[in-house]
């Protein structure tokens, strides 16, 4: 009678021990991190209706300078805007749009690729500076 | 792991037959016999054109009946252009194709997508027109041995964009079922395809409009691409030296002698034979000279100004020797502009 009590107490305590040895394990979501486009860009393709511009005009000096919302143009080139003032992604995590304000002016918006290639964040930026049917797209990577 | 198909030899032959049955009798050839178009037109103007078809049909069935007509970007022909059909089997309207349909056997192109593939720009030498496609408005029925005759009546208003032109318009006739596609088998009439394009042997002259002399047909010693541009364009300027026999043959670079017409009244002329202005071999061979550039920085323009036109001369390097328009004096033209 005493072992089967034995037994009994030794089973209790052990069910005890492995109830209380199991937790929820708490997954925390993972956070898809801001868009940071901050620095300066340059491009390294451009085409125009299709046809590569590349080696056709000199890009070397042009930048797109971003930085706390603001951005600056060095050596102009045709683009979206002409005149330097604030930018805006429509979505800080998953952005698919950006909106660029020249002082003065309305926003105008362009579609927002923003990919890694070759292990480096490229920006492609799609827009007409002249007539509406001619289509450029410039393709940007940060230099710092 | 491969699977095998259990086939005899003799039912793997009439399986063959049956499927090449199929093809050659799969539907109606179509044929533009000729064209009634007029030789010109006054800009503005609503021209009508008419096609006289013959279809023969080798198997019995319904198809919307299509028809594709290349014309200048700048007539905005899908906006300006009916097109109605009389035919032994009915009249009616013809409609554009809704865009996106892909064509039988197109390997998932659009009729423009296909058209535009298979007959190019139809000899046009500048990429700046389009094919726009219409079919039937209801399908037609037709049986095998039918012989259709009928006319496809195209009304289209010529050059409202207030330009001048000289172009090759063209067609094609072709049916829903079939797309473009031939049995191979000559056993459609006279030609072995289930389509058929017709491209007038003269070139369509329009005239009376304010614009510039926009012409499709003639090889030109200069062209600007895109061919609609403004000042805030990439602009491609080139030299086609193969076109006639010039003062600058076998000189060993040429230069652009360009002014700028602006907004506000001036006149800007950047003429001196420099690395900005030098037109650059696309090849050894080729004969044609290029520079891109950007007019806004190329003339140095304030923000307040535009460039509304250019004028220019390709140079030698000494800037004595220049060739103009139609290798003359004149210099050549280009108007800044989107229509």
């Amino acid at each position: 009678m005493n072992t089967l009590k034995s037994i009994y107490t030794v089973s209790v305590v052990l069910l005890l021990f492995t109830w209380t040895s199991c937790k929820v394990e708490g997954i925390s979501p993972i956070n898809e991190p801001v868009k940071d486009i901050s620095g300066s860009w340059q491009v390294i393709k451009a085409t125009r209706n299709g046809t590569d511009l590349t080696s056709l005009v000199d890009f070397t000096q042009f930048r797109v300078n971003f930085q706390s919302g603001n951005y600056t143009l060095v050596n102009s080139l045709p683009f979206i805007v002409s005149q330097n003032g604030t930018y805006s992604l429509n979505n800080p995590q998953y952005p698919f749009q950006i909106a660029f304000t020249a002082a003065g002016t309305t926003p105008v918006a362009t579609s927002f690729n923003y990919p890694i290639v070759n292990g480096k964040r490229i920006l492609t930026l799609t827009f007409s500076p002249g007539c509406p049917q001619n289509s450029y797209v410039y393709t940007l990577q940060k230099i710092n | 792991m491969g699977t095998y198909l259990h086939i005899k030899g003799s039912r793997l032959w009439k399986i063959c037959a049956i499927v090449i049955l199929g093809i050659v009798l799969a539907c109606c050839c179509t044929q533009i016999t000729s064209v009634d178009q007029p030789a010109s037109a006054t800009a503005g103007t609503t021209v009508p054109i008419t096609l006289n078809i013959n279809i023969s049909c080798n198997s019995s069935g319904t198809a919307n009946f299509i028809m594709g007509f290349l014309a200048p970007n700048g007539w905005a022909p899908d906006k300006n252009t009916t097109v109605t059909y009389h035919s032994s089997k009915g009249s009616g309207n013809m409609v554009l194709v809704p865009a996106g349909t892909a064509v039988p056997n197109g390997h998932g192109l659009t009729w423009p997508q296909l058209l535009k593939q298979q007959f190019g720009n139809a000899g046009n030498l500048i990429d700046d027109v389009s094919w726009i496609v219409y079919q039937t408005d209801v399908p037609i029925t037709f049986n095998n041995g039918d012989l259709i005759t009928g006319t496809i009546d195209i009304k289209t208003k010529v050059a409202t964009d207030n330009n001048n032109y000289s172009v090759k318009l063209a067609y094609v006739v072709a049916n829903s079922s079939n797309g473009i596609t031939s049995d191979g088998f000559q056993t459609c009439g006279p030609t072995a395809e289930y389509y058929n394009e017709f491209i007038p042997p003269s070139c369509f002259e329009v005239t009376g409009a304010t614009g510039d002399l926009i012409d499709f047909c003639n090889p030109q010693l200069t062209s600007v691409n895109p061919p609609k541009s403004l000042d805030n364009d990439f602009v491609t300027l080139t030299f086609n030296s193969n076109v006639v026999t010039t003062a600058l043959a076998g000189a060993p670079a040429v230069y652009l002698c360009a002014t700028a017409y602006t907004s506000d009244g001036k006149t800007i002329t950047i003429c001196s034979p420099t690395g900005k202005s030098m037109m650059l071999p696309t090849t050894t061979t080729s004969g044609l000279y290029q520079l891109t550039f950007w007019p806004r920085s190329y003339f140095g323009l304030t923000s307040s100004q535009t460039i509304t036109r250019m004028t220019y001369f390709i140079t030698d390097q000494t800037g004595a020797v220049q060739v103009g328009y139609g290798n003359t004096s004149s210099p050549f033209t280009y108007t800044f502009k989107c229509s």
